[in-house]
């Protein structure tokens, strides 16, 4: 594990460090350093230099000056539960792990949002929230995950066929930009009580989300939360065929009624994903779906039912290989009742595989889902590793998350090498049909820059320059 | 005795099972309602990744294996800087999970193996439990000072040595040598004479379980200790006719039960005995409707849940021949032998004593701090971290809080001084003695019953 501060003096930078921090709560040690350096990816581990974990937005800004004087790389950190490899260091510097900056500094539950610093985990979320009977859109992900961070990265969540990624649900923002000023977006811009809306100001948000932690450290965030209807139903239904679940899934999500509606080939559907490959049994089918509804009345809930047959029906009646089916219980468990400790993305059934998992996550037309379904599949069974892919409709129907979790062994570089040159190969399919990465490891924005317009790239670079000047911001993670 | 005690080197495979998902590092549980809760107490005090639950002590391991990490000063406290509580195993879902705690003793072990470990503090205990057969440098003779109040009375204590007698009790050493702990031997004496049982004592013969020292990665003091109670119990089994061990330490039960069962003679030197935490022992004469518990004076009590009696002795299930999901694979958690349900029967089965729960209770107990080697390599950080337990405990509204473990009972002591309200920390024994009538062998200064 090679590192700059194995070679060179970094006393003032640590006393600094400390200075601002505090004795603890900074360091340079080798062991501290190196469990910050690799996650769950495919992604090279390398460490940071330095791990500062600050407390307060003032110590944020104490060493963004620092860094941006010094011209010190940071790496913004809550958790490290993405599988992009996105908290690891490019080019050493600082990693600023922002955990214990998990105060829940307001719940409004007439105004139905919630101010969260970057710190607050899913778990500490669900369980404030639900004393207000809100809820929030829960990624499959572990307790321990951010809030903040996924939806800054444009996470996904459990409500997203009803109200959006969770990017969608922010309603403000505070950032330290990496020249160490506070900054803040939407309503609390103008006051700082508020936090209900970034609308109708410029959107500058958008200089903060899906950036990578790029342009700033978020200090707070705005987020819309929901009421918690008291009936859940889940539809669930199977087909044989990609193209059969689609034609399903575009028909019912017309009709508005789901919070989640997703589809996952049989390999997703297990806990855990087969790896490496298994051909999934004969006869068995290749795609099941669930379909989460929530309901006030009883009434509603039978008028949601209504429609879910009707539409059965319509696609039966179209000679599909539709069928009302039973989803594996304990999989159904975990995707209804999430943040899950039974099976998560990043758990449970992940475990075959060995400590890596990766994917290739993209936002992806909702029409192009089965050609890509059908080359991923070959690519996947390629490289021995299991299609264990996921479809979900996004609110509307025009595009949704197209996604293969692919479990693979770090014990050794070959097979971490073969699960890399598959996600990537699979990526490439992606893009050719028009789907776009989320939460993109730098392999992937590699292939992104090579197809993007001439003047995106240039706006990217110009926008990034003038938050950044000195490119100290997790640097080389836009591919730029 | 054969040994099976893994290396780092042997668990290697398990190391590489860990995502490093971060489903270690907190207690939550859906609901609903949803619950979560810190369970990390060395993630909660020093918040690094690496001191983080299993996540971050797999993050060192994955270092030695690859030769990218030395096992230097830095990285041997960092190692001695974990309570060994599993706190973080019991959340766990992963193939490694039922062996997370030994990854993290296999790494001691290593630091030992080289001379790098324990710490300064550590060895002094070591040498201790290696020189005088116990952790506190106390001569042999001392081990018998708290029966002397029981030789004054009515009832001198049986010396197993020399009299026959179906129950051995381990008394252990810090309920001999610990002058707070002598609570837990008198007690636990004055509630079964009052009884009636027939049990009897090693006395100055008893030596240390060796629990501390395999806590501390000196394993081969811990074999030497095993081996030869190992065979103390086999001839005591033969010669004075003891059927059951019991014991009042959380520490000594969970390393005869587990610890002593890595010797592939355990079996045989334990044919026909049986090890038990006398909490269970007693709520076994409840069921059977032989503890007559009388009121005591009205209290609200909460009740902490030790590590090595609760989920140090979960079973794990592991897919050993590959028939149900493959070949490892973690399968499943058994935690019926977790002694969580006893002692909570016990206090409701004393009238005046209401139970007020912490949130975090039997498996995803919060613990004390004192584990591990802890109270000894950084006191004033378990300290701390008993102050949280108790301020949880005193939230409940509860004015006691009760264990069955003398190091909580110490550590918790601590913390309730460091609080400064003074919340009195019992072993469960003292409040069933209180509860007893009878004679409970201490004459007229019993103050039993």
């Amino acid at each position: 594990m090679s590192s700059a501060v194995d070679t060179i003096d970094s006393t003032s930078i640590m006393d600094e460090l400390t200075a601002i921090v505090g004795e603890g709560s900074a360091s340079s040690a080798k062991h501290v350093r190196y469990a910050y350096s690799y996650d769950m990816s495919f992604v090279e581990p390398k460490p940071p230099d330095y791990v500062v974990m600050p407390t307060t937005v003032e110590q944020i800004q104490e060493i963004m000056r620092l860094a941006n004087r010094e011209k010190i790389p940071v790496v913004p950190y809550t958790a490290g539960t993405n599988i992009g490899g996105l908290c690891i260091p490019e080019r050493g510097g600082i990693l600023m792990d922002l955990k214990r900056m998990n105060r829940i500094i307001e719940i409004d539950d007439e105004a139905h949002y919630a101010v969260i610093e970057p710190g607050v985990t899913h778990a500490m979320l669900a369980e404030a929230l639900h004393a207000y009977d809100l809820r929030f859109g829960w990624p499959v992900g572990p307790p321990s995950a951010s809030v903040a961070s996924c939806a800054i990265s444009h996470g996904i969540g459990g409500l997203n066929a009803r109200y959006g990624l969770n990017s969608q649900e922010i309603t403000s923002m505070e950032v330290v930009l990496p020249t160490g000023e506070l900054v803040r977006v939407g309503s609390c811009a103008i006051n700082g009580e508020a936090w209900h809306s970034l609308l109708p100001l410029p959107q500058l948000d958008g200089l903060f989300k899906g950036w990578l932690g790029s342009t700033g450290i978020v200090t707070k965030l705005g987020i819309g939360v929901h009421p918690l209807p008291p009936l859940l139903k889940v539809f669930t239904v199977s087909c044989v065929d990609v193209h059969d679940m689609y034609s399903y899934m575009l028909n019912l999500s017309k009709y508005e009624i789901c919070d989640d509606l997703t589809a996952v080939s049989w390999w997703l559907s297990q806990v855990p994903i087969p790896s490496p490959y298994r051909p999934k049994p004969e006869g068995t089918p290749e795609f099941f779906s669930f379909a989460n509804t929530t309901s006030w009345t009883q009434k509603e809930r039978e008028a949601k039912e209504e429609i879910w047959q009707m539409v059965v029906g319509e696609e039966q009646a179209k000679g599909t290989s539709l069928k009302v089916t039973e989803y594996p219980e304990e999989a159904l468990r975990a995707r209804t009742q999430l943040p899950s400790q039974i099976v998560g993305s990043t758990k449970n059934y992940c475990k075959e595989g060995g400590a890596g998992i990766s994917w290739p996550g993209t936002f992806t037309p909702a029409k192009k889902w089965a050609p890509v379904y059908t080359d991923w599949k070959r690519i996947l069974i390629d490289h021995d590793l299991s299609p264990a892919v996921r479809m979900s409709m996004y609110r509307g129907v025009h595009y949704g998350m197209l996604r293969a979790m692919i479990p693979f062994s770090k014990e050794t570089p070959e097979s971490i090498e073969n699960a890399r040159h598959a996600i990537v190969e699979c990526l490439k399919v992606d893009l050719e049909h028009g789907g776009i990465p989320y939460k993109p490891p730098v392999d992937f924005a590699i292939e992104i820059n090579k197809r993007v317009h001439p003047g995106y790239l240039d706006l990217l670079k110009r926008v990034k320059h003038l938050l950044d000047p000195n490119d100290i911001m997790n640097p080389g993670k836009l591919g730029i | 005795m054969d040994w099976n005690i893994p290396t780092l080197e042997d668990l290697e495979h398990s190391v590489w099972r860990c995502t490093a998902c971060g489903t270690c590092k907190t207690a939550y549980d859906y609901g609903p309602p949803p619950t979560n809760a810190d369970i990390c107490p060395a993630g909660t005090e020093f918040g690094f990744e690496g001191y983080m639950a299993s996540k971050g002590k797999i993050a060192f391991a994955r270092g030695i294996l690859r030769g990218e990490l030395d096992l230097d000063q830095d990285l041997v406290d960092a190692l001695y800087k974990c309570t060994l509580c599993g706190g973080c195993q019991n959340q766990c879902q992963l193939d490694h999970k039922p062996v997370i705690i030994e990854m993290i003793e296999a790494m001691r072990r290593r630091a030992v193996e080289e001379g790098v470990g324990p710490l300064p503090g550590h060895k002094i205990i070591a040498q201790s439990i290696a020189t005088y057969a116990n952790p506190y440098q106390g001569p042999r003779r001392v081990r018998t000072d708290w029966t002397r109040a029981f030789r004054k009375g009515t009832r001198p204590v049986k010396d197993i040595q020399k009299e026959a007698a179906p129950i051995l009790y381990f008394v252990g050493c810090t309920g001999a040598y610990n002058q707070a702990g002598r609570v837990m031997p008198t007690a636990t004496t004055s509630v079964f004479n009052k009884l009636g049982l027939d049990f009897g004592i090693l006395g100055e013969e008893e030596l240390c379980c060796g629990s501390t020292a395999m806590r501390l990665g000196e394993v081969d003091t811990f074999t030497r200790l095993a081996e030869a109670n190992l065979e103390a119990f086999s001839r005591l089994h033969r010669e004075r006719g003891v059927e059951t061990i019991v014991t009042s330490c959380a520490g000594c039960f969970r390393a005869i039960r587990k610890d002593y069962a890595l010797a592939a003679e355990y079996e045989e030197a334990m044919e026909g005995i049986e090890v038990v935490h006398v909490v269970d022992y007693l709520h076994r004469l409840l069921e059977e409707g032989r503890l007559d518990l009388q009121a005591i004076e009205p209290r609200v009590v909460t009740y902490h849940d030790p590590c090595h009696t609760g989920r140090h002795l979960a079973a794990f299930s592991v897919d050993e021949d590959g028939s149900t999901q493959y070949a490892g694979a973690y399968l499943g958690q058994d935690d019926s032998a977790c002694v969580y349900d006893a002692p909570r029967a016990l206090l409701e089965a004393i009238r005046g004593v209401e139970l007020h729960e912490m949130g975090r209770i039997r498996s995803n107990s919060y613990c004390c701090g004192g584990g591990g080697g802890v109270m000894t390599g950084f006191g004033e950080w378990a300290t701390k971290n008993a102050a949280k337990r108790i301020q949880e405990g005193e939230a409940t509204g509860a004015g006691e809080m009760v264990t069955i473990c003398p190091f909580c009972r110490n550590n918790l002591g601590e913390g309730a001084k460091r609080v400064g309200n003074g919340t009195p920390v019992r072993d469960l024994t003292e409040l069933i003695d209180e509860a007893l009538a009878g004679d409970s062998g201490l004459g007229k200064a019993s103050k039993g019953g």
